[in-house]
């Protein structure tokens, strides 16, 4: 069975998932990145090659996308690479071809696409903070002692609300310290978080923008039911989330693989399963060649240098 | 006199300028990290980002000894008017001895205008002093067209880093030419070497354009926008910007009634918009977007620096203007802060937005045999 295969690595999680030729998901790993972003894809794929092995897949494209994608793209090698903003919004358009209002909310960066007749007409993806994201979140589950899965739950049992300021995580969270010491309970302060996270997003990304229903909401937050529920009650209408809003990323950059693959006519650029025994180190050194000191990040495939990159004046680039 | 100015773009002019006047020229540094870090240190905190850049190239000046710093001036709301007072009080705090001469306005103020023109001309007989800046202003005016030239051209390069490095070369051409009569030679030699350079071009209905536009320092010089022509082009799109110094001399010194400068028809369009200019260059900006919308650009980047007010006020005008005119705009605020994963996705995102609103997303086989080239050169290293 021929599939085609996408990879969003994230901040907080990688995701490897793999579609069918009638976009079926095959197979779907959540797995959380901790700061390894090549062991957490190997991992991925890893699982995916015993499955492989027993339904007799054959990979005919793969795609590439989040925040590690140029490297990741060139270990596994990649069909398209492509952002994490084109990504999302064509797995959501695939699926829901009505949709007029994405919500994503991802581990450091959160994202409204607005999307008309199945074309995205406008985004905006947050620059300056990351209160209106996953690990603050996160952060905060493990502050106040409660697992990040039981978060939203608890946030649903509150009777009353608390306003917490979420201007910016650091406030925020003194805000928070101080409404606890108010006598406020655990679940009214989450509900409190829940609100300020959502109010802060759309304060900052929904500025000057139109937001029309069906909303869609994806992104690894979207588990967080407390988040839906204040969605719900901001933007005043019912908020859809995908069956795969943990990977939908993933599944968008899949989904270009495989157009792209099928336009093009040519096969896949895909290494085959072997690259997970690949020694694959990343390198960054600081050029000390002019005062702009470029941090370079060197790829060493194998004990020889692959690529290079992040250097303003291609001395680096152009040498490999 | 030991002469130095801002870096901002293409500077080679300046450089001959004062040359041509008998000056001693210190030539800035392109900004570097050691540039902002300078600047961002001895600047006030939330002052504009182009202000601290300035400084640093300032700072770094001076400790080559520089004594007199020539810039221009601004006016309006906007606060380019105080930078040169500003600047010669830091620098005088942080003890070096250097003066500073601002150009406003030729028409503003004519007196003031003469009065900067006699501090800088260096005993130079005013004919000759009209003769240089006629031969200056004709080589930057030649030198933009090509630069121009060169970011619609630079999308397609073959060979990557082949334009950059004519253009480095057509730079030590000019800058090795004095009169008018070798200026005509180096302008073919600029135009023969610009044209040799291999390129790719797709058929029209596959070529995407962009506009830039914003305030006039973070648009012009690439160290302080994360050299974001240059990743537009690496993308496979053809950049415009509005923004040039032989059009910034035009519009300043030809009167308007002489001048058939499109900055002053990019003024009228604007006008439908807002009643007044705020300061800086957001009356052109707003009338760019129509400008660029009108002539069938693909989308328009416009950037400022964070907290810029004449370009806050451009941005609060944008979605009218996209709703009015159908043209994509992506607004960035450029500052000292700014990370480069997230420019990057913000502009990949904002060219499919772009390419799909026009349809032009599908792949030619060229694209796709460019990757096959790729997967190649990566497939010798396994």
């Amino acid at each position: 069975m021929r599939v085609y295969l996408g990879i969003d690595i994230g901040s907080v999680s990688t995701n490897v998932i793999a579609i069918d030729e009638n976009t079926n998901v095959v197979f779907a790993r959540y797995i959380r990145t901790n700061g390894q972003p090549i062991n957490s894809v190997k991992q991925g794929l890893r699982e995916l090659s015993v499955q492989a092995l027993s339904d007799g897949y054959e990979v005919s494209a793969v795609g590439v996308t989040g925040s590690g994608r140029q490297m990741i793209g060139l270990m596994v090698g990649a069909d398209v690479v492509k952002n994490e903003i084109t990504a999302h919004a064509a797995a959501t358009v695939h699926f829901y071809p009505d949709v007029q209002t994405i919500f994503e909310i991802g581990g450091q960066d959160s994202k409204i696409i607005i999307v008309k007749d199945k074309i995205v007409t406008d985004f905006s993806m947050n620059t300056v903070c990351a209160a209106g994201t996953g690990s603050f979140l996160d952060h905060q589950a493990e502050r106040l002692n409660i697992p990040i899965e039981q978060f939203g739950d608890l946030a649903l049992t509150a009777e009353n609300t608390v306003r917490i300021a979420g201007r910016c995580t650091v406030f925020a969270e003194s805000d928070m310290i101080a409404k606890q010491q108010y006598g406020y309970s655990k679940a009214e302060i989450i509900k409190g978080l829940c609100d300020a996270l959502v109010r802060n997003y759309l304060n900052n990304l929904g500025r000057g923008k139109v937001l029309q229903p069906p909303f869609v909401f994806q992104g690894g937050v979207a588990a967080n039911k407390g988040i839906i529920r204040a969605f719900e009650e901001q933007v005043g209408h019912e908020i859809i989330i995908p069956k795969y809003f943990g990977v939908m990323g993933a599944i968008g950059v899949a989904l270009s693989a495989k157009s792209q693959v099928e336009a093009s006519g040519q096969p896949t650029n895909f290494k085959g399963f072997d690259c997970i025994e690949l020694d694959f180190v990343p390198k960054s050194f600081e050029c000390s060649g002019c005062s702009n000191a470029c941090e370079v990040i060197k790829v060493i495939i194998n004990g020889e240098v692959a690529a290079m990159w992040g250097d303003k004046c291609g001395k680096w680039s152009s040498s490999v | 006199m030991k002469v130095s100015f801002p870096y901002m773009g293409c500077v080679t002019g300046f450089k001959k300028l004062f040359e041509l006047l008998g000056h001693e020229v210190i030539m800035p540094e392109k900004p570097t990290q050691r540039t902002i870090d300078l600047g961002v240190l001895n600047s006030p905190e939330f002052i504009c980002y182009p202000f601290k850049i300035m400084m640093g190239t300032y700072i770094e000046a001076c400790e080559k000894g520089a004594e007199l710093i020539v810039s221009s001036g601004g006016s309006g709301p906007c606060r380019a008017g105080i930078y040169g007072d500003v600047h010669k009080k830091i620098l005088h705090e942080l003890g070096y001895d250097v003066e500073i001469v601002i150009f406003d306005s030729l028409f503003e103020n004519f007196g003031a205008f003469m009065n900067q023109v006699f501090k800088i001309k260096n005993k130079t007989p005013t004919l000759k002093v009209m003769k240089y800046a006629y031969l200056v202003f004709k080589m930057i005016n030649q030198m933009d067209g090509i630069e121009k030239e060169l970011k619609h051209l630079r999308a397609y390069e073959v060979n990557k880093g082949d334009f950059d490095k004519c253009f480095d070369k057509i730079k030590e051409l000019y800058d090795k030419t004095y009169t008018l009569k070798q200026m005509k030679k180096t302008y073919a030699k600029a135009l023969e070497m610009l044209h040799a350079v291999p390129v790719n071009i797709p058929p029209e209905n596959k070529r995407v354009r962009i506009g830039i536009v914003g305030e006039i320092y973070v648009i012009m010089e690439s160290s302080t926008n994360m050299d974001i022509e240059k990743r537009l082009n690496a993308l496979g799109v053809e950049v415009e910007n509005i923004q040039y110094i032989s059009d910034w001399v035009k519009h300043h010194i030809i009167p308007r009634r002489f001048s058939k400068e499109e900055s002053w028809k990019m003024f009228d369009k604007g006008y439908q918009y807002k009643s007044c200019n705020c300061g800086g260059h957001d009356m052109e900006n707003t009338g760019a977007i129509v400008h660029f919308s009108q002539k069938g650009y693909d989308g328009v980047v416009h950037l400022m620096p964070f907290g810029c007010l004449p370009e806050l006020i451009t941005r609060s005008i944008i979605p009218q203007i996209t709703e009015d005119y159908g043209i994509p705009v992506l607004s960035m605020s450029m500052d000292e802060q700014q990370g480069e994963a997230n420019i990057q996705t913000r502009l990949e995102a904002f060219i499919d937005l772009c390419k799909n609103r026009s349809n032009k997303q599908q792949i030619s086989p060229a694209e796709a045999a460019n990757s096959k080239e790729l997967k190649k050169e990566f497939a010798g290293i396994m």
